[in-house]
């Protein structure tokens, strides 16, 4: 498979085809019989919902890549560091996520900051997409373009702002891509937190896409639902197409040979 | 004349190995002097120009380093986020060196590797040829007192090595460096070197000065002699 190229082929991969796949699936919901309809969410309320999910997927993508490019140089420091840290990390990475939500909603209910654990859950999410993708950047830089860098004087922090970063921009990029879209994935459940809250009521559940989605779909709100999945579908397409696609395109030149 | 690099009874043995790649290595290479080392793949030629270079240390033994040193490497090793100036200019801005005068000397450098047209271009955008160029003028920019080149023109095409070969041959007539050269072609080394140190396991086999005045390939009868003479002890 390879990438769309043309503005007709992202439009397609990106846009019109999810956009096609939300119609024909809303137009399946409005054919069944047991699907009740209803609107109690307005668009504006949606979109402010999907605003909210976004700042919440940033501030723990910002917060994952803070944490997985000193974790990932860490490995690279000398072979028995590495030897010690890459099962850690296996072992941390193959731990569902979702079994720590209730312990972290029970942890930021304490002080009143179901944001933290929303957060906490997507930041857990993401941060081993990140770590591996940049160790795997790592283990591919040339090892004579590295001595390059130290025999022309590159040494501590100027080798890694001046190589080591530009190196792994790449994998840095499909890194943060897979993260993000793990990001997408857990939103639903970080925000319709009062399933993890003891005796918890449904206005518990943090404003997002998430909750909207969750919400509207229990009560049964299908247009309401098509409406915010669009919303969230749209969004997710955006990013693509302005910003993971340029930054794949981008990242090219960062390739080695 | 004095020893710009000393090896004296060096060992080299990466941690985990079961083999040393370097074993009990003395040699002495003076001022001014080209040297190439050949041997078969294996043999612990890049690990010497590895310890001259400083970029790693002997397990045993001793190594004295030149005042200054460069390097090329055979696939020029260039950054692919940055343009050849950027490339050349990366040893002179890692000193601090003015704006101005990182301009002037990569500047004169790209002039003398023939490359001047192409500053701005990305790695990506060039041949194998040209990128060697830019490594040597990367190399030479930082004006050290002696080149290691590391098989720099094994995945080269005939006619561009020449070329290369020649463009050499005058920068180091005319900056009389000392050159370091690691190659498995023997009639390269012939062709360039003052002195072809053969390596087999990790050891010195033998050294062949040679004393043909350039270009020795059109010293015919003499040159195949030389290349002949190394042939025989390679491959016994």
């Amino acid at each position: 498979m390879r990438y769309p190229v043309t503005t007709r082929e992202r439009l397609w991969a990106l846009v019109l085809g999810p956009l096609l796949v939300c119609i024909l699936i809303y137009v399946v919901a409005l054919l069944l019989p047991a699907v009740p309809r209803g609107e109690t969410v307005s668009f504006g309320e949606i979109m402010g919902a999907m605003f909210m999910s976004f700042v919440r997927v940033f501030v723990a993508y910002a917060l994952a890549v803070a944490a997985a490019i000193p974790l990932a140089l860490l490995v690279e420091v000398n072979p028995t560091v590495e030897s010690l840290l890459l099962p850690v990390f296996d072992v941390l990475e193959s731990v569902p996520n979702l079994a720590v939500l209730p312990i972290l909603v029970i942890f930021f209910l304490q002080f009143g900051f179901l944001d933290g654990a929303a957060i906490a859950i997507l930041f857990l999410g993401m941060v081993w997409n990140l770590v591996f993708a940049l160790v795997g950047g790592l283990k591919v830089i040339p090892r004579d373009v590295a001595w390059a860098a130290k025999l022309f004087g590159l040494a501590g922090y100027d080798y890694v702002k001046k190589f080591t970063l530009p190196a792994i921009f790449p994998q840095f990029v499909t890194g943060s891509i897979l993260a993000v879209a793990s990001g997408w994935n857990i939103i639903i459940v970080a925000e319709a937190l009062h399933v993890y809250v003891p005796g918890g009521k449904i206005g518990q559940d943090l404003f997002g896409i998430g909750s909207v989605l969750v919400q509207t779909s229990a009560a049964g709100h299908t247009g309401a639902y098509m409406a915010a999945f669009g919303v969230l579908i749209g969004s997710i397409a955006f990013l693509n197409l302005f910003v993971w696609q340029k930054l794949l395109h981008y990242a090219q030149r960062f390739r080695f040979d | 004349m004095s020893a710009a690099i000393e090896f004296r009874n060096v060992g080299k043995r990466y941690l985990g190995e079961a083999y040393a790649v370097l074993r009990d290595v003395s040699f002495a290479i003076e001022e001014g002097e080209f040297v190439c080392i050949i041997g078969p793949s294996g043999c612990g030629k890049t690990t010497v120009l590895k310890l001259i270079a400083g970029l790693d240390a002997p397990t045993i033994g001793k190594v004295r380093k030149p005042k200054s040193v460069s390097m090329s490497f055979q696939s020029g090793a260039l950054f692919p986020w940055l343009t050849v100036s950027e490339n050349v200019a990366l040893g002179l801005r890692a000193r601090k060196m003015p704006d101005l005068e990182v301009a002037h000397h990569v500047e004169a450098q790209l002039r003398a590797v023939d490359m001047l047209h192409f500053h701005a271009k990305f790695p990506a955008d060039l041949s194998g040829g040209q990128r060697q160029r830019v490594g040597i003028a990367r190399a030479l920019a930082v004006e050290p007192s002696a080149l290691l080149l590391d098989e720099p023109f094994s995945a080269l095409d005939p006619k561009t090595t020449a070329e290369l070969h020649r463009d050499l041959l005058s920068i180091w007539h005319a900056r009389r460096m000392t050159i370091v050269m690691v190659s498995h072609l023997i009639e390269e080394a012939v062709g360039l070197a003052d002195r072809v140190i053969l390596m087999r396991e990790g050891r010195i086999d033998a050294e062949f000065p040679i004393a043909l005045p350039h270009p020795r390939h059109e010293q015919g009868e003499a040159f195949m002699r030389e290349v002949q003479q190394i042939r025989r002890k390679f491959f016994t």
